[in-house]
């Protein structure tokens, strides 16, 4: 009898402590798997980044290799890496002018597009006002229609205006709010900043707008670095509009330039690579300086409606 | 009594137009009658701050959805402008026209878009789901790792299109390379209609990072305490997955899969950048046409009535995501 009970209690410890410790073991494994695994993703993510820049420093006859190697000539070396495709005939692509042009573009719509954003999230976050939900909804639906819609009409009532081709239609939209999404996001971010420091700011007589640049634009900074680099990339990256909105070389965009330089020069692979390069690298570098509030920014806000 | 009550809450909340509380409206209207000239004042203040965006959103949104509309019914071109000629009605010649012609063949590029569109849309909301899960475990190089995930997205998609030309030729690409060591054939990707849309799918996946942070931000979300709940009754990783995890994540899939509805309906970078529509009409996208017949041969009305198909039929997939949620959404609080 007592030998029973002994036998029984000793199984139920060990399959007590038995069950705890494979699910720890279990778990480990999970974890390094799970780890290997996006490593690897991530790996082969930047797999295809990583071959755009090994085949800039290679010259056009290098680029066709067969096999291929991983390292641009098969070197390390970073001297014998054909710098020389970076400097490309500007009547081909012209960096500087494309890039002086890009940024004419880019830099108002960054600035006036936050700064309208801000302003138009504030009010949905923080003020009462009728017609609220309907306003709100009106800003959200439009995340909804497909912008290619209303191309045509647009095109035709900039033509009418006699602003093509002009930088005008690609920035002067800019002038007004930047986008839904990014009107969403800010004020997803407002609704975080504590309520009792807009009270505290009314009490010591601050109005709305003197509240929101100095109580609500500092607590909600890394929001704005983040919706500022979202306008940055998709004015940068906007090749249909550029396309329809840019007509002549002088003023070609970054994006255009390349596109154009793909689509006429298609011999000269090396500098083709290197012109990629250096349309991809201006938004990369932002973002790099930008990173730790970009992801995290987004993901710390949780979205939460 | 209670409205004062009311009110002394919605003070101190911040629930504003909120859907999950009254409260906020409920003051305003009260406090319009005691001291209405602050609410007044309020109100005031909240449209001044309103008048950009919505200057934008009816100047660059609503009134040239309205305008397409009514010029998709017209002969207008842009010969027509030129010349100051009035456009006359001609009710649905333009959509006889556009749905008949076989040069144009519209029906084609209807069927590539939407192909195209609810493949990307599947296969990046299953993949960011996938990355995003992985990504919110505890591991070393977490941040980084996620960084990592995001640059696709931020590149020039102009530039991305032309460096995977590259990567997925049938002569000397990498990718052709790699499957022949695998002990593949050889594929034509972007050369051979049957596989155009296919490869253009995989690049649209590699290019989602806005997806996955987006579900990362949601998974911040998922209560911890149903996942130690079911932790202690001894779920294992899959159960706390399929019974937790994805429905918590419901609205946020709800959301990513309208935005990447909308992004890849409009899909025309890889037709604009390499493809210019071919091989065949594989890469036909609609944005393409419109962009054809639009700004680049000015037949406006042609045009219009394309965009007003592609508006519906935008509305008509959105619907059927917003119609389908409401059975498989699920929000907390709710007894399902």
């Amino acid at each position: 009898m007592s030998g029973f009970v002994k036998s029984s209690e000793r199984k139920l410890s060990t399959q007590k402590f038995g069950g705890l410790q494979s699910k720890r073991r279990t778990n480990t494994v999970f974890n390094i798997i799970s780890f290997i695994l996006i490593v690897s993703i991530a790996a082969v993510v930047l797999l295809p980044i990583w071959w755009i820049f090994r085949s800039s420093v290679m010259g056009s006859q290098g680029i066709f290799l067969w096999p291929p190697t991983f390292f641009p000539l098969g070197t390390l070396n970073v001297t014998e890496w054909l710098w020389s495709n970076y400097i490309i005939n500007p009547a081909s692509f012209n960096f500087w002018l494309n890039l002086r042009n890009s940024l004419t573009i880019t830099v108002p719509c960054v600035i006036f597009g936050t700064a309208t954003a801000i302003s138009c999230a504030y009010a949905f976050a923080r003020l009462r006002f009728r017609g609220k939900k309907f306003l709100f909804s009106l800003c959200v639906g439009s995340m909804l229609m497909p912008a290619a819609v209303t191309l045509v009409p647009l095109y035709m009532a900039w033509s009418a205006l006699g602003l093509v081709p002009s930088y005008w239609p690609l920035i002067l939209p800019y002038l007004c709010g930047g986008g839904a999404f990014n009107i969403f996001l800010l004020r997803q971010f407002i609704r975080t900043v504590p309520r009792e420091l807009d009270e505290a700011a009314k009490i010591d007589g601050a109005g709305y707008f003197r509240t929101l640049v100095s109580i609500i634009v500092p607590s909600i900074k890394s929001a704005i670095i983040v919706v500022a680099l979202l306008i940055f990339i998709t004015t940068w990256n906007d090749l249909l509009q550029q396309m329809i909105y840019i007509h002549s070389r002088e003023s070609y965009t970054m994006v255009l330039g390349l596109t154009s330089f793909f689509g006429t020069f298609r011999t000269d692979f090396a500098g083709m690579f290197a012109a990629t390069v250096m349309t991809i690298l201006p938004p990369l570098v932002i973002y790099i300086f930008g990173q730790r509030y970009f992801v995290e920014g987004i993901v710390m806000t949780g979205m939460k409606n | 009594m209670r409205l004062n009550l009311r009110g002394a809450l919605g003070t101190t909340t911040c629930c504003d137009g909120c859907p999950h509380n009254g409260y906020g409206m409920n003051i305003f209207r009260k406090e319009k009658k005691e001291k209405s000239i602050i609410a007044i004042k309020e109100q005031r203040a909240a449209y001044v701050f309103l008048i950009p965006a919505f200057l934008g959103l009816s100047l660059i949104t609503y009134l040239p959805l309205l305008a397409a509309l009514i010029v998709g019914f017209t002969d207008l071109t842009v010969f027509m402008l030129v010349r100051g000629e009035a456009p006359s009605f001609v009710g649905l010649e333009n959509f006889r026209f556009i749905f008949t012609n076989p040069s144009i063949n519209f029906l084609n590029s209807i069927y590539v878009t939407i192909y195209f569109a609810l493949f990307a849309i599947i296969s990046s909301v299953i993949y960011s789901m996938f990355i995003a899960v992985l990504l919110n475990r505890k591991m070393p190089g977490r941040t980084f790792l996620r960084a990592v995930f995001y640059i696709p997205y931020i590149l020039p998609s102009a530039a991305v299109m032309i460096s995977w030309f590259f990567l997925l030729r049938y002569e000397g690409g990498l990718v052709n390379y790699i499957l022949v060591n695998m002990g593949f054939d050889r594929v034509h990707f972007l050369s051979s209609a049957d596989t155009v849309i296919p490869a253009l799918v995989m690049i649209a996946v590699w290019t989602c990072g806005n997806l996955i942070v987006i579900f990362l931000a949601g998974l911040q979300n998922v209560p911890r305490v149903y996942m130690e709940a079911a932790e202690v009754d001894g779920a294992n990783f899959w159960q706390r997955f399929w019974r937790i995890t994805i429905p918590c994540m419901t609205p946020i899939i709800f959301f990513n899969m309208l935005m990447s509805l909308v992004v890849n309906l409009q899909v025309v970078v890889p037709a604009l950048a390499v493809t210019s529509g071919g091989p065949g009409q594989s890469t036909m996208f609609m944005t393409y046409l419109l962009y054809h017949f639009g700004p680049r041969t000015g037949q406006y009305a042609f045009a219009s009535a394309m965009a007003f198909v592609f508006f519906l039929i935008s509305a008509l997939l959105a619907a059927v995501i917003f119609l389908t949620s409401k059975s498989w959404i699920f929000y907390e609080g709710d007894d399902k």
